[in-house]
């Protein structure tokens, strides 16, 4: 497949790392500077969150590219943020088909929520395969074949986010009258510590879990 | 076991499970739903005697002549009757929210508008009015119990409710005959059901004509002027119904609402007009009671434990002096059951013995203080009696102490027991009254003394009403765990039964490796998602929130289901586009090597079908994506649920919007159920004779549902229509006969085959032809008539539907339809690469959201009673059940009848050929799957309800949300056997006929 699969885990958790410190710095400035909270103000946060995390995401992944050779890195760029509409849409989707509401109150809250997943889940994918049908078969067949360092980096932390999400949507119903029950607040919340728990726990585990095999079959 | 297991033995395993299941339900049931412990007998004359610890024998004044007994009352109770009349006006469904407002405020200026007499008389003081807070189920029997009864009766009541019974109980009403009285009931004719012979002159009309709001109270009101001329009577009932019924067609914001009203509000004029008039009469002195057995939803039902349900009135309007000034909204609550004491103590007869209540004082406001005392000490006597039969030890020897220490005693804060506080709380108001007493004698009267007793008195009254009315009823824990273990058991019966079918079916050892190794690997997404839906729907019934919110749960794991479904689509889109390769030939060619003969056929078509899989793909998508939008619109029709009912939605939206958008939406829905059907019918490959046939049977049917449509014009119409009555019924024939006569008829009529017949004429027009398994002629017959047959079932009950549903449920009905065929679209074309079960456990989860997309919830309150009468000329409480349970558990039921024509086995290759000749084997294929799964699937929940029922039984909310989901499961288990008594006797009807036909054209064949 392509040339840049070979990844150590510490590269990985590296990249990782400087993907979720840009998060967290998002987070930090939403909080501390503009005071911010993720449940008194979801749509300035999500959407202060989606704009700082965009570029990290975006850049990281360019880097990772498949085929840097034949793909210059602008190239990537621009596929990744071509993905963020259409990975938001796809996440839309998902969620009103769900049960989130679809009232015009809930719209931006809607839309950045769907934004920052689209950044989750569709934009890594976008910027390293681009519309190879191949690369895309190798994250969406992923459980039925091995995978890669590099198709670890991407599928785990958005499957991630996808299921924290899908576990985060859980309290909703409960009567227990927190502000925080509302959509998409502990939606984003699962989201977030999915996407974290992909990128910084399960990839390096499991690129050390694939090298570990790969020496066995060498030996 | 798996390999050897004949369909006998599949069957009578399945059976005996069953057999278990129900008989652990049942024993269950009767252990956790008792007929509360009651005292036996009615109270004498030791009611006005101290309770002792003896058994007390009071067989003395059994057999006194009632005015020997009025005055032998009257002596022991040292206190006269305040009234000597009681006219009980009982209006059903009427909340305290319309007359006294809610917390601080008044209520809405519409209200006070509507009853202007009554609130002058609130005014001027001459009425007092209290909100009376009602016990769940709020229905109109149990909480008529509880009115003259005083006791709380235990839930099955609701059960009760429509086929009532003679009351034996000690209650008020008995009481007041046998002290001679002349009782005069006008109105609901449950009153004479509970009381049959107890009243000298009645007039019942029946509650079971929901939509009449003008008839029923005419029927009341007529007799008024008459009863109220003639002298003769002591105590009259009215039952006003209408307001009931005004609820149930329109809410609380009916149109109807303010008038019927108004018509109270006259009948208490009338009524309290003419009283005044006799105000001299000194044997004539009269108290209108007007009460209300229960309030109501937004919505208009009734029967669970909101606040706008229970929240009933009792209207106290009595000719003389002014009551005291009494705030309802500032005070503690009072309860329904305190009106039994509150009656008996003023009219001179024993307290019922099983009443809880705790008399309302300030109606004694013309006694004096020695009397008030003395009605408190009779209500504390009576109650202390009902505690000793719960308390076994709770002795009178023990108040001796109490008596002398008064009210100096210790409070220690806590006690040890219920025993300890009840002896304490007790002595203690007896000690303070016994203080009043003696200060009284020795003329050194003190007013706080009175209140100190008073309030010690309400000190005690107080605390064992409450003990009594929370306290759980002692359930027989040895037969509830009995009962559950015979529900697990065939509860793991049904989960090992299915678990092994399947694995016959997939992992037979002559089965080819392409096909196992498939299923090892991608298809473990869904299977194990199914799993954890189960999981997490079973873990939800343990909290009440997620109960009261199920929809939520249903809907959210339905929708999953579907996005995985749509992902592996897209999966094997990707997979299959890329696989055009020459690995992809090869991987072809040696599946094919690897298969046995009899299936080349199939393969060789598969391949050459090959180029259509991507339209097939896209078709699934489509599918899916229908799927999952339907189900989104369902789940906004109706804000289900408890706590965000009053959100907007699109129901409420619609219903702004008039009744014509309404019954246009109707027509179109069932416009839009035609089309549809007349799509999924001519998908079939049978014969075009047949099939148009068939359709035209539809267009029949569909045609009286038009008339039905443009004749009832919405809910709101007064009278009753006779016209649409009779085309229900015309309606009611029709359908039975398409449903009895197509089934029996379409066997016999499909095509049958004696030999396998090239697979080239069989790839006609239709894409969705349900077509991978054609070289077997049989099943070939049997698929074709199952599939029409199945449609049939829908459609028509679809149609029944949208006869008995409110209007505004007509397009869910149609969005159910949709969701399902589309699912059926989507499995028949998936290339049997998703195991079967989980098709089946996909329309299983389809039926229950759709469930709650009909506006159902846990609540009894959604049940829709006023649907359950249409098309009835005459009052039959069997009917009207099954009418109701019909409308309940229409998408249910839907999803049952949708499996029939869904194919599931199509993957036949591992029956051997001569084992594809038995009869028991066809069978086992066809049904075995449809049937088992909902069995299976249900059991899990019921026997997890049941397990959660028991761990909870000491829950606060074990009356008003565990045990509605309970009853709610329980009818869930019926539906389920139901449907799938419907699936296994067509399945083995239409696959005999087929077999025999098939045998007979073999036969034939070799004769000739």
């Amino acid at each position: 497949m392509g040339s840049s699969a070979q990844i150590s885990a510490s590269k990985a958790f590296t990249l990782h790392l400087l993907c979720a410190l840009g998060f967290a710095a998002a987070w930090a400035v939403a909080c501390d500077v503009f005071s911010w909270t993720l449940v008194a103000h979801p749509a300035l946060v999500l959407r202060l969150l989606f704009s700082v995390h965009a570029p990290f995401v975006i850049v990281v992944y360019s880097m990772l590219r498949r085929e840097p050779e034949h793909c210059p890195f602008w190239k990537a760029v621009g596929r990744g943020l071509l993905a963020i509409p259409v990975g938001a849409l796809l996440n839309a989707f998902g969620a009103i088909v769900l049960g989130a509401p679809v009232g015009t109150s809930y719209l931006p809250k809607t839309i950045y929520w769907s934004l920052l997943m689209s950044l989750f889940t569709f934009v890594p994918a976008a910027c390293v395969v681009g519309s190879s049908r191949t690369g895309w078969q190798s994250f969406l067949l992923a459980n039925s074949r091995p995978i890669e360092e590099l198709d670890c980096m991407i599928i785990l932390p958005a499957y991630g986010a996808i299921i924290g999400s899908w576990f985060g949507a859980w309290p909703m119903p409960l009567d227990w009258e927190r502000p925080w029950q509302e959509w998409p607040i502990c939606v984003t919340y699962g989201a977030v510590i999915g996407y974290l728990m992909g990128m910084l726990v399960l990839t390096p585990a499991f690129i050390l879990g694939i090298k570990r095999k790969a020496r066995v079959k060498g030996d | 076991m798996a390999s050897s297991m004949s369909c006998a033995r599949l069957a009578s395993w399945t059976l005996a499970a069953l057999i278990l299941q129900i008989l652990g339900l049942s024993l269950f049931g009767i252990g956790f739903f008792p007929v509360k412990p009651s005292l036996p007998g009615i109270s004498g004359l030791e009611s006005y005697r101290v309770p002792s610890c003896d058994a007390e024998v009071n067989a003395e004044a059994v057999d006194l002549p009632p005015d020997q007994l009025k005055s032998l009352y009257r002596d022991l109770s040292k206190m006269p009757p305040t009234f000597d009349r009681l006219v009980l006006m009982v209006i059903d469904g009427l909340p305290a929210e319309f007359i006294l407002g809610r917390g601080d405020s008044h209520p809405s200026k519409a209200m006070m508008e509507a009853m202007p007499y009554t609130q002058s008389l609130l005014l001027k003081r001459e009425a007092i009015a209290y909100h009376a807070k009602a016990a769940p189920p709020t229905v109109t029997m149990p909480r008529l119990k509880a009115m003259v009864s005083g006791a709380i009766g235990g839930f099955l009541d609701v059960a009760f409710n429509f086929n009532t019974q003679a009351f034996l109980d000690d209650n008020l009403l008995d009481q007041l005959y046998r002290i001679g009285w002349k009782l005069v009931m006008l109105g609901d004719n449950t009153w004479i059901k509970l009381f049959p012979g107890l009243f000298s002159r009645q007039d019942g009309v029946s509650s079971f004509f929901v939509k009449d709001t003008v008839e029923v109270d005419y029927n009341v009101t007529r007799h008024l002027e008459a009863e109220l001329a003639a002298n003769d009577w002591s105590l009259l009932i009215l039952h006003y119904l209408g307001l009931d019924h005004v609820g149930h067609i329109g809410g609380r914001q009916s149109k109807l609402m303010a008038p019927k009203l108004n018509e109270m509000d006259e009948v208490i004029k009338t009524i309290h007009t003419r009283l005044a008039q006799e105000q001299d009469n000194v044997d004539k002195r009269t108290l209108l009671v007007v009460v209300s057995d229960h309030g109501m939803t937004n919505g208009g039902n009734h029967g669970g434990s909101t606040y706008e349900e229970t929240d009933s009135l009792a209207l106290f309007i009595g000719i003389g002096p002014r009551y005291p000034l009494y705030a309802p909204n500032e005070h503690d609550e009072v309860f329904q059951v305190d009106i039994a004491p509150t009656l008996a103590l003023l009219f001179g007869v024993p307290i019922p013995k099983n009443n809880i209540g705790v008399l309302l004082l300030e109606i004694f406001h013309t006694l004096t203080d020695e009397q008030k005392l003395r009605a408190l000490e009779l209500n504390s006597w009576q109650l202390l009696r009902l505690l000793q039969a719960h308390i076994w030890d709770l002795c009178c020897g023990d108040f001796v102490c109490g008596i002398n220490d008064g009210v100096d005693l210790v409070i220690n804060g806590s006690f040890e027991n219920d025993k300890e506080k009840f002896t304490h709380l007790f002595s203690r108001a007896i000690g303070a009254h016994n203080k009043w007493k003696v200060h009284q004698d020795s003329r050194f009267s003190n007013t706080d003394d009175v209140s100190v007793a008073i309030a010690s008195y309400y000190d005690f009254l107080g605390n064992a009403s409450e003990w009594l009315s929370h306290r759980a009823t002692d359930r027989p824990i040895n037969l509830l765990v009995s009962g559950i273990c015979i529900m697990l058991i065939s509860c793991i019966l049904l989960v090992s039964l299915s678990i092994c079918f399947i694995k016959k079916v997939y992992f037979t050892p002559n089965k080819s490796y392409y096909l196992v190794k498939k299923h090892v690997g991608c298809w473990y997404l869904h299977e194990s998602f199914v799993f954890l839906g189960i999981f997490t729907h079973v873990i939800s019934l343990g909290a009440s929130s997620l109960v009261e919110e199920e929809q939520y749960t249903w809907h959210y794991l339905t929708c999953s289901l579907y996005l995985i479904f749509l992902f592996t689509t897209v999966q094997s889109l990707i997979r299959g586009q890329t696989s055009d390769s020459v690995k992809g030939e090869e991987q072809y060619i040696f599946d094919q090597s690897q298969r046995s003969d009899a299936r080349d056929i199939t393969w060789f078509m598969d391949l050459k079908s090959y180029q259509r899989k991507n339209i097939c793909n896209f078709n699934q998508i489509s599918s899916i994506i229908i799927v999952l939008i339907c189900g989104r619109v369902l789940r906004g029709w109706h804000q289900g649920g408890v706590n965000w009912v009053h959100l907007p939605d699109i129901s409420k939206w619609i219903e702004l919007s008039g009744a014509f958008t309404i019954n246009y939406l109707h027509i179109t829905s069932l416009l839009l159920i035609l089309v549809v059907s007349s799509f999924a019918l001519f998908l079939s490959r049978s014969r075009r004779k047949l099939v148009f046939i068939i359709f035209c049977s539809y267009l029949a049917c569909g045609y009286l549902v038009f008339l039905y449509a443009m004749k009832y014009q919405g809910h709101n119409v007064v009278a009753m229509d006779h016209s649409a009555t009779s085309i229900a019924q015309m309606f009611y024939v029709a359908v039975a006969i398409v449903v009895i006569l197509i089934p029996l008829v379409t066997p016999w009529m499909v095509p049958v085959h004696y030999q396998e017949r090239k697979w080239m004429t069989k790839l006609n027009s239709n894409s969705k032809s349900l077509d991978v398994r054609m070289n077997f002629p049989l099943f070939d017959g049997i698929w074709d008539s199952t599939y029409i047959i199945g449609v049939t079932y829908c459609v028509c009950w679809c149609l029944l539907q949208l006869v008995l549903q409110q209007q505004i449920n007509a397009i869910p009905v149609f969005l159910l339809f949709l969701q399902l065929l589309a699912s059926m679209i989507y499995f028949s074309t998936d290339e049997s690469d998703h195991r079967q079960w989980i098709k089946v456990a996909a329309i299983y989860f389809l039926g229950m959201s759709g469930h709650f997309g009909l506006g159902n919830s846990n609540s009894l309150a959604t049940v829709d009673v006023a649907g359950a009468f249409i098309g009835i000329s005459s009052h039959s409480t069997i009917l009207s059940g099954i009418l109701m349970f019909s409308i309940t558990y229409a998408s249910s039921i839907l999803s049952f009848l949708s499996l029939i024509m869904c194919t599931f086995v199509k993957d036949i290759g591992y029956l051997s050929s001569q084992r594809m000749s038995e009869l028991g084997c066809i069978f086992q294929m066809i049904i075995a799957l449809p049937c088992l799964i909902p069995l299976t699937l249900n059991s899990i929940v019921l026997t997890t309800s049941t397990i959660i029922l028991l761990f909870m039984r000491n829950h606060l909310f074990i009356w008003s949300v565990f045990s509605p989901k309970y009853l709610y499961v329980c009818a869930a288990t019926l539906s389920v056997y139901i449907g799938v008594c419907i699936i296994a006797i067509t399945g083995i009807y239409t696959c005999a006929v087929v077999f025999y036909r098939t045998k007979m054209l073999q036969e034939r064949a070799h004769s000739s």
